[in-house]
């Protein structure tokens, strides 16, 4: 399926398809929701695997991880309400208006899809973040204490299959964000079909980039072993994010104008390109004269989580606003 | 039966009537609150379909550079098209919309529900004929197909101000049939026409027109995408991606100990598989280690629980080991 569909997508590049729909004047709130969402869903799958498969050092970790991921996720709804043009009808979106209470789902559209996914993770990124408050005994309310005592006591296979749910519906989040871009008839926006794949690497490096920003703010020695870890992860996806770029230019052919050239161009190639991935895979990869590792891994985070917004921003908003300049935004 | 709009681009004369009765019998107010901006282009004022225009007249004015070559008016052209929502049979916006605002009626229409519509956008770069807009009021608008008329057998507002029919309104069928007719008529007299929107674009177009030029020519896509092309495909990348993200997560997690085994620096007691709620698996701890294992555990609890503002932990028995993340192994509270 993979090679026929990569074959179209390259006879597509010579002629790119040039769409006669409006820009949909998806603007900050968007883009940061792209960004946070991201952030949750990548917090959460970096904790879960860390519980899953990490040793007992990485626990301080895991914790750091829950205690983000929803409160990460509590930031994009309202991100989301406000940008709606009737914002006190974001329920519409889960319940059919006019058939109260049938449900809404229409897995073909992904807002729809979205919608779900990120009700759903909400379910599993609260449990955990209840979980984590319990077990480092920041939360002593009788009935959560009593939750997290027979949550554990749960037979092993059942844990194992709540976390890899939790997982999917993590991934979901990070990735249907670009998948809906694409579901579009926009120029760029419509050939993006990796877009998806290229939203999901960035969220899960930007989110170790933000645990090693916050590990190494709080103690750098004492989880040394997991910040290798980290690291070592952080730049496979970075590794990948790159060969999905470089794929994705590659697919939209002429058809990336609007995203590499002009003042989104010096962005995409100086920020995205360039600070985003090219710099925190040198630095990581070798050490620079003079500078600490810890130093070299703190300027690597920053320039990791700064590419991943800047990603977001010049995708969501180089097709809207080919013409505008950039400092008018 | 589906009912649709059969536009005839030949017989316009651009007079605008069809404009002026979509506005006045969907009391749609004027762009721009009135304030009358000239675009320059021909005689179009209003540009483009927009929220408030449900119907536009376009005029494409086909003159050559140097005029005196041929004569006056000679080898130019003036073409008009009274552009309206397709009603697509495979409609882009209704694909996308998540509220279930957007519907098909039982004309086969597509349709807005106002009373429905959050004003999410997703519609807006859904149409590949840049047919919905977002109105002042936040939600979505464009033409009803006059659902109000026709659930009284009226026909809608446009084709029946249109004094030169170029605008006809009908069962799609019975119109395609007309069209086709005229197509062959106009080919007989020499005019290139020919029917845009047959089931190539986008599955078949409700309201379909009779050009003579290039699509392009007429602002319309020569090949229109659907949004929901690619989502299948996105999903899949997506997916396979997240299973790349997961197994190289798990080496790089994992490498440590993989490029200690067989040496003496590697950690076994690392290997301990710690089931999600905190507790080892039963019977996982490898006994080779375990006393060097419980004394590092015992030593990372107490340095994290000295950072940490004292909290006694209602999850452990002891409190020694204040995160409880030892799961019981380091002993201190057996």
């Amino acid at each position: 399926m993979i090679a026929p569909a990569l074959a179209s997508a390259l006879v597509q590049a010579a002629s790119p398809y040039v769409g006669h729909g409006f820009p949909p004047h998806w603007g900050w709130s968007i883009v940061l929701y792209f960004f946070l969402g991201g952030l949750s869903a990548g917090t959460y799958f970096i904790a879960t695997l860390l519980l899953l498969a990490g040793d007992p050092r990485d626990r301080e970790t895991v914790h750091l991880g829950y205690l983000l991921s929803f409160p990460l996720l509590l930031v994009c709804a309202p991100l989301l309400i406000v940008d709606l043009g009737v914002p006190l009808r974001f329920w519409h979106m889960l319940v059919a208006s006019e058939r109260v209470p049938a449900l809404l789902f229409k897995p073909w559209s992904p807002i729809s899809l979205g919608i779900w996914i990120l009700t759903l993770f909400g379910l599993f990124s609260s449990a955990a973040y209840i979980w984590t408050l319990v077990e480092t005994g920041r939360l002593r309310w009788a009935p959560a204490v009593r939750a997290a005592a027979w949550a554990r006591t749960r037979p092993r296979p059942l844990m194992l299959a709540w976390n890899a749910a939790g997982m999917f519906f993590g991934f979901g989040l990070a990735g249907y964000t670009g998948v809906l871009v694409s579901a579009t008839s926009f120029p760029v926006w419509h050939n993006a079909r990796l877009l998806g794949a290229l939203f999901l690497a960035s969220a899960i490096s930007t989110s170790y980039a933000l645990l090693m920003l916050l590990l190494f703010r709080r103690d750098p020695g004492g989880v040394r072993s997991t910040l290798g870890k980290l690291a070592r992860a952080d730049r496979f996806s970075i590794a990948l994010e790159l060969m999905l770029v470089a794929l994705l230019l590659v697919i939209l052919g002429r058809a990336a104008r609007p995203l590499v050239s002009g003042g989104f161009g010096v962005l995409f190639w100086l920020g995205v390109v360039g600070v985003g991935l090219l710099l925190p895979l040198t630095l990581r990869w070798k050490a620079v004269q003079g500078w600490a590792e810890h130093r070299r891994e703190l300027i690597a985070a920053v320039c990791v989580l700064a590419g991943g917004l800047l990603l977001r921003f010049v995708v969501v908003m180089s097709p809207q606003f080919p013409a505008v300049s950039l400092w008018a935004l | 039966m589906a009912k649709g709009f059969y536009t005839d681009t030949t017989v316009c004369i651009g007079c605008k009537a069809c404009q002026a009765a979509c506005h006045q019998w969907n009391e749609l107010p004027a762009l721009n609150d009135g304030v009358v901006e000239l675009t320059g282009d021909s005689y179009d004022n209003t540009g483009r379909l927009s929220a408030v225009d449900w119907r536009h007249v376009r005029f494409i004015e086909q003159i050559p550079e140097d005029r005196s070559q041929e004569g006056f008016l000679k080898g130019s052209r003036w073409l008009m098209m009274s552009d309206v929502c397709k009603h697509c049979v495979r409609a882009g916006c209704l694909e996308v919309c998540p509220t279930g605002a957007i519907i098909r009626t039982e004309f086969d229409s597509v349709y807005i529900q106002q009373d429905v519509c959050n004003g999410c956008r997703a519609c807006v770069p859904a149409c590949p004929f840049g047919v919905v807009d977002i109105g002042a009021d936040g939600k979505a608008h464009k033409c009803t197909l006059c659902y109000d008329r026709m659930q009284h057998g009226m026909e809608p507002a446009c084709a029946q101000a249109c004094p030169t029919d170029s605008i006809r309104f009908g069962d799609v069928l019975e119109l395609r049939a007309l069209a086709d007719q005229r197509v062959a008529d106009l080919r007989a007299a020499g005019v290139p026409a020919y029917v845009y929107g047959k089931e190539e674009i986008v599955g078949g177009l409700n309201c379909f027109f009779l050009l003579v030029d290039e699509p392009e020519v007429y602002g319309l896509p020569s090949q229109p995408r659907l949004p929901s092309e690619y989502v299948a495909e996105g999903l899949t990348f997506s997916a396979l991606t997240a299973a790349a993200v997961t197994v190289g997560s798990v080496v790089a997690f994992r490498k440590e100990r993989m490029d200690g085994m067989g040496g003496d620096d590697g950690d076994p007691a690392a290997t301990v598989p710690v089931s999600p709620a905190g507790t080892p698996a039963p019977g996982a701890l490898p006994g080779r280690d375990a006393v060097a294992f419980m004394h590092a555990i015992h030593g990372a609890n107490e340095a994290s629980r000295s950072r940490r503002p004292a909290a006694p932990d209602p999850t452990a028995v002891e409190g020694a080991c204040g995160s409880g993340g030892c799961g019981g192994a380091c002993g201190c509270h057996a």
